[in-house]
Protein backbone atom coordinates (compact mmCIF):
# COMPACT_ATOMS: atom_id res chain seq x y z
CA UNK A 1 0.00 0.00 0.00
CA UNK A 2 1.50 3.15 -1.06
CA UNK A 3 0.94 6.17 1.58
CA UNK A 4 2.73 9.35 -1.17
CA UNK A 5 2.95 9.64 -4.66
CA UNK A 6 6.55 10.63 -4.27
CA UNK A 7 9.90 8.93 -4.07
CA UNK A 8 10.76 9.13 -0.64
CA UNK A 9 14.23 11.37 -0.09
CA UNK A 10 17.25 9.58 1.61
CA UNK A 11 17.78 11.20 4.82
CA UNK A 12 21.49 12.29 5.55
CA UNK A 13 23.06 13.79 8.43
CA UNK A 14 24.35 16.81 6.87
CA UNK A 15 21.61 18.81 6.54
CA UNK A 16 22.22 22.36 3.88
CA UNK A 17 22.09 23.99 7.39
CA UNK A 18 25.02 22.31 8.85
CA UNK A 19 26.98 22.29 5.96
CA UNK A 20 26.51 26.42 5.76
CA UNK A 21 27.56 26.60 9.46
CA UNK A 22 30.67 23.81 9.08
CA UNK A 23 31.76 26.09 6.02
CA UNK A 24 31.75 29.67 8.02
CA UNK A 25 33.46 27.73 11.08
CA UNK A 26 36.03 25.96 8.90
CA UNK A 27 36.40 29.60 6.57
CA UNK A 28 36.40 30.93 10.27
CA UNK A 29 39.09 28.93 12.01
CA UNK A 30 41.19 28.40 8.97
CA UNK A 31 41.60 32.12 9.28
CA UNK A 32 42.45 31.89 13.12
CA UNK A 33 45.19 28.92 12.53
CA UNK A 34 46.83 30.75 9.63
CA UNK A 35 47.23 34.41 11.74
CA UNK A 36 48.33 32.35 14.76
CA UNK A 37 50.81 30.16 12.27
CA UNK A 38 52.06 34.14 10.92
CA UNK A 39 52.39 35.18 14.31
CA UNK A 40 54.32 32.14 15.73
CA UNK A 41 56.38 32.26 12.41
CA UNK A 42 57.04 36.44 12.80
CA UNK A 43 58.21 34.94 16.49
CA UNK A 44 60.73 32.76 15.11
CA UNK A 45 62.37 35.49 12.99
CA UNK A 46 62.25 37.99 15.49
CA UNK A 47 63.96 36.20 17.78
CA UNK A 48 66.26 34.48 14.78
CA UNK A 49 67.09 38.33 14.27
CA UNK A 50 67.37 39.47 17.47
CA UNK A 51 70.12 36.85 18.05
CA UNK A 52 71.95 37.88 14.99
CA UNK A 53 71.95 41.35 15.95
CA UNK A 54 73.20 40.51 19.69
CA UNK A 55 76.14 38.85 18.06
CA UNK A 56 76.89 40.87 15.72
CA UNK A 57 77.07 43.94 18.08
CA UNK A 58 79.59 41.47 20.55
CA UNK A 59 81.86 40.99 17.31
CA UNK A 60 81.57 44.93 16.67
CA UNK A 61 82.03 45.52 19.90
CA UNK A 62 85.16 43.07 19.91
CA UNK A 63 86.51 44.96 16.51
CA UNK A 64 86.14 48.49 17.94
CA UNK A 65 87.82 47.47 21.34
CA UNK A 66 90.88 46.00 19.04
CA UNK A 67 90.95 49.27 16.75
CA UNK A 68 91.09 51.44 19.80
CA UNK A 69 94.40 49.41 21.15
CA UNK A 70 95.60 49.63 17.87
CA UNK A 71 94.93 53.52 17.14
CA UNK A 72 96.16 54.42 21.16
CA UNK A 73 99.01 52.55 19.92
CA UNK A 74 99.75 53.82 16.78
CA UNK A 75 99.54 57.02 18.66
CA UNK A 76 102.02 56.30 21.01
CA UNK A 77 104.44 54.96 18.27
CA UNK A 78 103.95 58.47 16.46
CA UNK A 79 104.58 60.23 19.64
CA UNK A 80 107.67 58.34 20.16
CA UNK A 81 108.82 58.99 16.89
CA UNK A 82 108.25 62.69 16.82
CA UNK A 83 109.99 63.12 20.22
CA UNK A 84 113.03 61.38 18.54
CA UNK A 85 112.91 63.49 15.70
CA UNK A 86 112.67 66.49 17.32
CA UNK A 87 115.41 65.23 19.70
CA UNK A 88 117.47 64.68 16.07
CA UNK A 89 116.46 68.26 14.90
CA UNK A 90 117.53 70.24 18.13
CA UNK A 91 120.53 67.83 18.54
CA UNK A 92 121.90 69.09 14.44
CA UNK A 93 120.44 73.01 15.84
CA UNK A 94 122.86 72.49 18.78
CA UNK A 95 125.96 71.21 16.94
CA UNK A 96 125.32 74.41 14.25
CA UNK A 97 125.35 76.80 17.25
CA UNK A 98 128.22 75.14 18.60
CA UNK A 99 130.16 75.51 15.26
CA UNK A 100 129.04 78.70 14.87
CA UNK A 101 129.88 80.18 18.65
CA UNK A 102 133.81 79.54 17.99
CA UNK A 103 135.37 82.21 16.77
CA UNK A 104 137.65 82.13 13.54
CA UNK A 105 140.86 82.84 15.54
CA UNK A 106 140.11 79.44 17.44
CA UNK A 107 140.41 76.30 16.40
CA UNK A 108 138.91 73.14 17.76
CA UNK A 109 140.74 70.11 18.18
CA UNK A 110 138.55 68.38 20.12
CA UNK A 111 134.59 68.42 21.06
CA UNK A 112 132.99 66.56 23.13
CA UNK A 113 129.32 66.76 23.52
CA UNK A 114 127.55 65.71 27.35
CA UNK A 115 123.94 65.37 28.51
CA UNK A 116 124.62 67.99 30.82
CA UNK A 117 127.56 69.30 29.25
CA UNK A 118 130.28 70.17 27.32
CA UNK A 119 134.40 69.91 26.75
CA UNK A 120 136.15 71.61 24.12
CA UNK A 121 140.15 70.91 23.24
CA UNK A 122 141.54 73.42 20.78
CA UNK A 123 144.21 76.21 20.36
CA UNK A 124 143.80 79.68 21.02
CA UNK A 125 146.33 82.88 19.97
CA UNK A 126 145.95 84.22 23.18
CA UNK A 127 143.77 84.24 26.65
CA UNK A 128 141.94 87.31 26.22
CA UNK A 129 140.57 85.63 22.26
CA UNK A 130 139.15 83.09 24.26
CA UNK A 131 137.83 84.99 26.77
CA UNK A 132 136.25 87.16 25.14
CA UNK A 133 135.05 85.35 22.46
CA UNK A 134 134.71 81.92 23.30
CA UNK A 135 133.66 81.70 27.25
CA UNK A 136 131.82 84.78 27.17
CA UNK A 137 129.03 83.05 25.15
CA UNK A 138 129.46 79.64 26.51
CA UNK A 139 129.02 81.22 30.05
CA UNK A 140 125.64 82.54 29.26
CA UNK A 141 124.78 79.10 27.81
CA UNK A 142 125.96 77.02 31.04
CA UNK A 143 126.22 77.36 34.58
CA UNK A 144 129.46 76.33 35.38
CA UNK A 145 132.81 76.80 32.90
CA UNK A 146 136.10 75.64 33.82
CA UNK A 147 138.66 76.76 31.93
CA UNK A 148 142.70 75.50 31.55
CA UNK A 149 145.78 76.67 29.74
CA UNK A 150 148.72 74.94 28.57
CA UNK A 151 151.49 76.24 25.85
CA UNK A 152 151.46 75.37 22.60
CA UNK A 153 155.17 74.63 20.24
CA UNK A 154 154.26 77.69 18.38
CA UNK A 155 153.39 80.04 21.29
CA UNK A 156 149.97 80.05 21.16
CA UNK A 157 147.30 78.47 24.03
CA UNK A 158 145.79 75.32 24.15
CA UNK A 159 142.86 74.91 26.38
CA UNK A 160 140.55 72.42 27.76
CA UNK A 161 137.08 74.31 28.13
CA UNK A 162 134.77 72.23 30.55
CA UNK A 163 131.10 73.21 30.97
CA UNK A 164 128.32 71.88 32.61
CA UNK A 165 124.68 72.51 33.10
CA UNK A 166 122.37 72.32 36.15
CA UNK A 167 120.13 68.87 36.04
CA UNK A 168 117.23 70.84 36.55
CA UNK A 169 117.52 72.83 33.10
CA UNK A 170 118.34 70.15 31.49
CA UNK A 171 115.03 67.87 32.79
CA UNK A 172 113.06 71.82 31.77
CA UNK A 173 114.58 71.45 28.52
CA UNK A 174 113.87 67.90 27.95
CA UNK A 175 110.44 68.54 28.88
CA UNK A 176 110.07 71.06 26.37
CA UNK A 177 110.61 69.08 23.46
CA UNK B 1 3.60 27.26 25.67
CA UNK B 2 6.28 25.16 24.70
CA UNK B 3 8.92 25.26 21.89
CA UNK B 4 9.66 22.72 20.48
CA UNK B 5 12.89 21.90 18.51
CA UNK B 6 13.80 19.00 16.61
CA UNK B 7 16.67 16.83 17.77
CA UNK B 8 18.43 17.89 14.21
CA UNK B 9 18.45 21.87 15.04
CA UNK B 10 19.51 20.57 18.68
CA UNK B 11 22.49 19.40 17.68
CA UNK B 12 23.32 22.24 14.73
CA UNK B 13 22.90 24.56 17.65
CA UNK B 14 24.95 22.61 20.06
CA UNK B 15 27.56 22.51 17.44
CA UNK B 16 27.52 26.13 16.88
CA UNK B 17 27.79 26.87 20.64
CA UNK B 18 31.12 24.56 20.90
CA UNK B 19 32.53 26.04 17.84
CA UNK B 20 31.67 29.63 18.93
CA UNK B 21 32.75 29.14 22.21
CA UNK B 22 35.77 27.78 21.16
CA UNK B 23 37.06 31.23 18.29
CA UNK B 24 35.93 33.05 21.20
CA UNK B 25 38.27 31.36 23.54
CA UNK B 26 41.59 30.54 20.49
CA UNK B 27 41.03 34.23 19.69
CA UNK B 28 40.89 36.08 23.13
CA UNK B 29 43.35 33.41 25.20
CA UNK B 30 45.77 32.42 22.62
CA UNK B 31 45.63 34.96 19.34
CA UNK B 32 45.32 37.99 20.83
CA UNK B 33 48.50 37.58 23.53
CA UNK B 34 50.63 35.95 20.90
CA UNK B 35 50.00 39.52 18.61
CA UNK B 36 51.10 41.25 21.21
CA UNK B 37 54.14 39.57 21.99
CA UNK B 38 54.22 39.65 18.26
CA UNK B 39 53.96 43.87 18.74
CA UNK B 40 56.77 43.55 21.47
CA UNK B 41 59.13 41.94 19.34
CA UNK B 42 58.99 43.91 16.29
CA UNK B 43 58.96 47.00 18.99
CA UNK B 44 62.18 45.69 20.68
CA UNK B 45 64.25 44.52 17.11
CA UNK B 46 63.49 47.76 16.09
CA UNK B 47 65.60 49.24 19.25
CA UNK B 48 68.09 46.58 18.69
CA UNK B 49 68.15 47.17 15.02
CA UNK B 50 68.67 51.20 15.95
CA UNK B 51 71.16 50.22 18.60
CA UNK B 52 72.95 48.15 15.97
CA UNK B 53 73.10 50.99 13.18
CA UNK B 54 74.63 52.83 16.35
CA UNK B 55 77.73 50.52 16.27
CA UNK B 56 77.89 50.04 13.00
CA UNK B 57 78.51 53.85 12.48
CA UNK B 58 81.06 54.09 15.64
CA UNK B 59 82.76 50.96 13.62
CA UNK B 60 82.88 52.81 10.50
CA UNK B 61 84.00 55.92 12.41
CA UNK B 62 87.08 54.02 14.46
CA UNK B 63 87.83 51.67 11.22
CA UNK B 64 88.55 55.62 8.96
CA UNK B 65 90.15 56.92 12.31
CA UNK B 66 92.35 53.82 12.38
CA UNK B 67 93.17 53.46 8.46
CA UNK B 68 93.67 57.53 8.17
CA UNK B 69 96.27 56.79 10.82
CA UNK B 70 98.00 53.93 9.38
CA UNK B 71 98.41 55.65 5.88
CA UNK B 72 99.74 59.01 7.72
CA UNK B 73 102.09 56.96 9.89
CA UNK B 74 103.00 54.00 7.39
CA UNK B 75 106.66 54.85 7.58
CA UNK B 76 106.76 54.89 11.73
CA UNK B 77 104.93 51.55 12.03
CA UNK B 78 106.89 49.96 9.67
CA UNK B 79 109.74 51.60 10.81
CA UNK B 80 109.40 50.29 14.03
CA UNK B 81 108.48 47.06 12.86
CA UNK B 82 111.89 46.40 11.31
CA UNK B 83 114.39 44.96 13.32
CA UNK B 84 118.16 47.05 12.95
CA UNK B 85 120.22 46.06 10.01
CA UNK B 86 124.20 47.43 10.50
CA UNK B 87 125.37 46.65 7.43
CA UNK B 88 121.89 48.20 5.42
CA UNK B 89 122.10 51.11 7.72
CA UNK B 90 125.91 51.62 6.71
CA UNK B 91 125.15 51.11 2.89
CA UNK B 92 122.73 53.63 3.17
CA UNK B 93 124.09 56.14 5.47
CA UNK B 94 127.92 55.89 4.11
CA UNK B 95 127.17 58.44 1.52
CA UNK B 96 127.60 61.65 4.12
CA UNK B 97 130.51 60.39 5.37
CA UNK B 98 134.20 59.28 4.04
CA UNK B 99 133.75 56.19 6.35
CA UNK B 100 131.19 54.52 8.90
CA UNK B 101 131.40 51.93 10.99
CA UNK B 102 128.19 50.76 12.77
CA UNK B 103 129.35 48.32 15.86
CA UNK B 104 127.05 44.93 16.89
CA UNK B 105 124.18 45.85 18.76
CA UNK B 106 122.78 45.29 22.15
CA UNK B 107 119.90 45.69 23.83
CA UNK B 108 119.61 47.78 26.71
CA UNK B 109 115.87 48.57 28.64
CA UNK B 110 113.12 49.65 27.51
CA UNK B 111 111.48 52.71 26.56
CA UNK B 112 108.24 53.88 26.84
CA UNK B 113 106.82 50.61 26.63
CA UNK B 114 109.09 49.67 23.23
CA UNK B 115 112.70 47.76 22.80
CA UNK B 116 115.87 49.83 22.39
CA UNK B 117 119.48 49.04 21.39
CA UNK B 118 122.37 50.62 21.41
CA UNK B 119 124.60 51.15 18.27
CA UNK B 120 128.18 52.62 18.34
CA UNK B 121 128.88 54.20 15.21
CA UNK B 122 132.27 55.65 14.22
CA UNK B 123 132.61 57.50 11.68
CA UNK B 124 134.48 60.57 9.11
CA UNK B 125 134.10 63.49 7.54
CA UNK B 126 135.28 66.25 5.99
CA UNK B 127 132.57 68.82 7.37
CA UNK B 128 129.84 69.29 10.13
CA UNK B 129 127.55 69.54 7.30
CA UNK B 130 128.01 65.99 6.94
CA UNK B 131 126.64 65.22 10.01
CA UNK B 132 123.58 67.62 9.51
CA UNK B 133 122.64 66.24 6.14
CA UNK B 134 123.14 62.38 8.46
CA UNK B 135 121.10 63.65 10.82
CA UNK B 136 118.46 64.64 8.39
CA UNK B 137 118.42 61.80 6.94
CA UNK B 138 118.15 59.76 9.87
CA UNK B 139 114.34 60.97 10.59
CA UNK B 140 114.04 59.52 6.93
CA UNK B 141 115.38 55.90 7.36
CA UNK B 142 114.16 52.95 7.72
CA UNK B 143 114.49 52.73 11.76
CA UNK B 144 113.47 54.80 14.33
CA UNK B 145 116.75 56.06 15.66
CA UNK B 146 117.90 59.18 17.94
CA UNK B 147 121.29 60.27 18.12
CA UNK B 148 122.94 59.70 21.96
CA UNK B 149 125.19 61.93 24.18
CA UNK B 150 128.01 61.51 24.40
CA UNK B 151 129.09 63.18 21.14
CA UNK B 152 132.71 63.10 20.00
CA UNK B 153 134.05 65.12 17.40
CA UNK B 154 138.40 65.02 16.83
CA UNK B 155 140.52 66.34 14.21
CA UNK B 156 142.01 64.12 12.52
CA UNK B 157 144.24 66.57 9.89
CA UNK B 158 141.64 67.81 6.78
CA UNK B 159 138.83 65.63 8.28
CA UNK B 160 136.48 65.09 11.53
CA UNK B 161 136.04 61.88 13.22
CA UNK B 162 133.35 61.70 15.19
CA UNK B 163 132.35 58.08 17.79
CA UNK B 164 128.28 58.71 18.92
CA UNK B 165 125.93 56.24 20.05
CA UNK B 166 122.57 55.46 18.43
CA UNK B 167 119.75 54.35 19.91
CA UNK B 168 117.49 52.36 17.78
CA UNK B 169 113.38 51.76 18.51
CA UNK B 170 111.37 48.61 17.29
CA UNK B 171 107.94 47.23 19.00
CA UNK B 172 108.62 45.21 22.03
CA UNK B 173 107.44 42.46 20.27
CA UNK B 174 105.94 40.79 24.04
CA UNK B 175 103.83 43.68 24.07
CA UNK B 176 102.47 45.05 21.57
CA UNK B 177 102.17 41.89 19.37
CA UNK B 178 98.21 42.07 19.74
CA UNK B 179 97.97 45.81 19.25
CA UNK B 180 99.76 45.74 15.84
CA UNK B 181 97.65 43.13 14.19
CA UNK B 182 95.32 44.78 11.30
CA UNK B 183 91.61 44.37 11.53
CA UNK B 184 89.65 43.19 8.99
CA UNK B 185 86.17 44.49 8.21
Amino acid sequence: MKYSYIKPRKKTPITPELQIIFTFFAITLLMLFLTYAFLLYKDYTFEKDRYSIIEHKKELKVSIKKMEKQISFIQKQKALAEKIFTQNMVLKDSIANLFDLVPQRITLSHAKLLRNGLILYGITPNKDVYNFMLQAPLRSIFHKTYSSFYPAKNGWLMFVSTNYMDESQIEELESED
Amino acid sequence: MKIKISRHYLYILLISVFLFLFVIIFSFGILIPKGKQYREFRQELRKENVELRKYQDFYDETFKTLKDLQSKNRHIITALDTAFNPDRFEKQHKVFFSSLHVSKIARSKNEEGFATYEVNTTSQMSSPKNFYDFLDALNKSDWIIGVNFPIDFKRDGEMIKSSFTMKVYTNNKDKNSTASGSVAK
